[in-house]
């Protein structure tokens, strides 16, 4: 019976070819979509895992973590320095660990933190060691950029028009071991650099560097009181598509203060770090936060939910986002099920066409005295066949287009999506294998009522 | 070998005023070779199905040996064909695809009976009917070789009867006369019952009887010597 059923097929090769490829794009599409949202959700939990708490100043609660977690260039607003202080103070906080971001070289987003949080977020480096001076950078795992190379930071990035800081080169010192993160695209600087080049956080430090013998040629910013601070907003928000207030004061101020670029600060290179922020620290787009217990995390989202700061947990707010990608991907899903069900009706009323066509073959078959079971045998396992051998390729071209999608994204945002089946899968595997076996029997059962005389007389 | 007795058949289908066989006794010997003849719309066609069990009628009996085959259930007369009858048609009904023993050897296989020995009977027939080659496959033959394919099918499970419905009109001259005699020759040492329905009248003088159908009843019913004279 598998000789004749082969035979058949190889008969009529051309439309069996175009069964199969139907069922397995039309299936394919929707184990994409499946594949794919998974990956998503997963990938972006996971590189949102080391961030417990996210603190900014107020604003959008995802843009916030997607700007801090995932490193997404946008403007965000300015929390006060003297948070970072108090936080730091904070028995309920392990740690908590400032990011200051905006520059970019080569296609790669500069940011710029601390050791601490460096320290706190990696497993370590695959080269070279942590930045110990102002002038080093560390590499996250997925650039593509040697030990000891310079990296001459550039304001935003080379697609908006930024102009590369004059004077100001990092070295690199280390790579960071992979995380399957956003941070393994990153270049990590000492943020007090970051401050320094664009003219901020000198005045804090001052009295250090002077003790130090360090005199920065950008001491002619005036950096006092209030007037300070503003300018730091305004500043960071021209400069720099992630350090700003928002998107409306980019504008603003960058027609302001586009020609303060060339006398804006540059780095020392030898300059040791510093990381211990006093309440005059300037102002910061985001504070990564540890707390030291689950209740102490909840105590600091509530207690920095109020006056001028904004704490988020980062999987919360990506739970929420789930649930608009959860909309999407019902409505992705929807349109792959019509398109299923679509193929699936034109599968039968193909068949079943093939069937009236193949009356003949079938009275024949009867009347030769093949028992009425093995017609219905052979109509069904034809078109079954030829369905699940397009639901296991549907299911194949599936995982391959989304590992293809997830690298292409992996690539762009550094996230790692895990691209896998599941047990969930399986099943849908199965439930699609048993669909097909139920529409194949429309077609067999035609086959088997039909009378062998009038089958023979058409 | 089997004989067939029809008593009181009358077939009509939805539509039609009258009835499209009638056949109120008929009796076929077991081992006689019966040629059916008549013209379009006669009851050639409904005869065949009816006493292959093909078809089924309400009114009256069909009996091979003694077992009214009116009265089985489809399947029923789908395996007492399969055991009872060979089918040789005009058509030939071969699969494409699969080789000369493959055809002969499929109606076998789907009823689940073929065995070794019914593997080497198929081998052995596509011998008889001077094919060399059993793996040949069905479109590479002539409709000659074609016809003597099905005939071997035919005879594969040694059918008590052998119905052949119009078994040389698709082939040229010299192919059918070959086809008809090989027919008598395989039915004959098979020791088979041969109802042939044909308008080749060189087949139709080879057969010891002759039936003629007209407006679906028997208008003469003629043995091989009362023809001659």
């Amino acid at each position: 019976m598998i000789r004749f059923i082969l035979a058949d097929i190889k008969r009529m090769w051309a439309g069996a070819i175009v069964v199969v490829l139907l069922v397995a794009l039309a299936t394919a599409l929707g184990v994409t979509v499946t594949l794919q949202e998974r990956a998503l959700r997963l990938g972006s939990a996971r590189a949102a895992d080391k961030f417990d708490l996210v603190v900014g100043a107020p604003g959008s609660e995802t843009q916030l973590v997607l700007s801090s977690v995932f490193l997404q260039a946008a403007p965000l607003p300015l929390v006060s320095g003297d948070v970072l202080a108090k936080l730091a103070a904070d028995p309920r906080v392990a740690w908590a660990a400032p990011i200051g971001f905006g520059d970019s070289f080569a296609g790669y987003p500069l940011v710029g933190t601390t050791r601490a949080l460096i320290s706190n977020t990696t497993t370590g480096f695959t080269e070279g060691r942590m930045f110990e001076k102002e002038g080093e950078a560390i590499l996250g795992a997925a650039v593509n950029l040697p030990l000891g190379a310079e990296i001459k930071p550039m304001h935003g990035t080379a697609a908006s028009g930024g102009e590369t800081h004059a004077g100001v080169v990092y070295h690199v010192a280390g790579r960071l071991k992979p995380t399957g993160t956003p941070w393994d695209r990153a270049i990590l600087v000492p943020l007090q650099a970051v401050w320094h080049v664009h003219g901020l956080g000198h005045a804090h430090e001052e009295g250090e560097h002077e003790e130090a013998g360090h005199d920065h040629a950008d001491g002619d910013h005036d950096h006092d009181g209030e007037a300070q601070h503003a300018g730091e907003a305004a500043h960071a928000a021209e400069v720099a598509p992630a350090t700003g207030e928002t998107a409306a004061n980019s504008a603003t101020h960058a027609e302001e203060h586009h020609d303060d670029h060339d006398h804006h600060g540059t780095i020392d290179a030898d300059a040791p770090i510093m990381e211990d922020y006093g309440t005059d620290a300037p102002g910061l787009p985001a504070i990564l936060v540890k707390p030291k217990t689950i209740a102490d995390a909840y105590r600091l989202r509530q207690a920095y939910r109020t006056g001028g700061t904004l704490a988020v947990f980062p999987g919360e707010v990506l739970t929420s986002l789930y649930s608009t990608l959860g909309d999407a991907k019902f409505v992705l899903s929807a349109v792959a099920a019509g398109s299923q069900a679509l193929v699936a009706a034109a599968l039968v009323l193909v068949t079943v066409t093939h069937v009236a066509q193949r009356r003949r073959q079938i009275g024949a078959l009867r009347a030769f005295g093949a028992p009425r079971l093995s017609v219905f045998t052979i109509a069904w396992a034809e078109l079954f066949l030829m369905v699940a051998l397009g639901i296991c390729l549907g299911f194949l071209i599936g995982l391959a287009a989304a590992r293809l999608i997830a690298d292409a994204f992996t690539g762009q945002s550094g996230i790692v999506l895990p691209v896998e089946f599941t047990g969930q899968d399986v099943r849908s595997f199965l439930g699609l294998l048993i669909v097909a076996a139920i529409l194949a029997a429309v077609p067999a059962l035609l086959a088997y009522r039909q009378s062998p005389a009038k089958a023979l007389r058409s | 070998m089997l004989s067939l007795s029809v008593e009181n058949l009358s077939v009509s289908f939805p539509g039609l005023d009258a009835p499209v066989l009638v056949i109120d006794d008929l009796k076929i010997a077991a081992g006689e070779h019966v040629a059916v003849t008549g013209g379009s719309g006669s009851g050639k066609s409904t005869f065949i199905n009816m006493v292959t069990g093909l078809d089924r009628t309400a009114s009256g009996n069909i009996f091979w040996n003694g077992q009214d085959i009116a009265r089985l259930s489809e399947g029923a007369r789908d395996r007492w064909r399969a055991e009872h009858v060979g089918l040789v048609m005009q058509d030939f009904h071969l699969f494409q695809g699969l080789s000369a023993v493959d055809n002969v050897l499929l109606p076998a296989r789907l009823s689940r009976v073929a065995d070794r020995a019914m593997t080497d009977r198929a081998h052995e027939l596509l011998s008889s009917v001077g094919l060399s080659r059993p793996n040949q496959k069905i479109d590479t033959m002539s409709r000659g070789e074609m016809q003597r394919v099905a005939i071997a099918r035919a005879l594969l499970r040694r059918p008590g009867v052998v119905v052949a419905d119009e078994p040389t009109a698709s082939l040229d001259g010299a192919s059918g006369e070959a086809v008809g005699k090989l027919l008598l020759e395989m039915a004959a040492s098979a020791g088979s019952t041969l109802i042939v329905v044909s308008h080749d009248q060189t087949l139709i003088d080879r057969l010891d009887r002759r039936l003629t159908l007209a407006a679906g009843r028997i208008k003469t019913d003629t043995k091989a010597g009362e023809r001659a004279q």
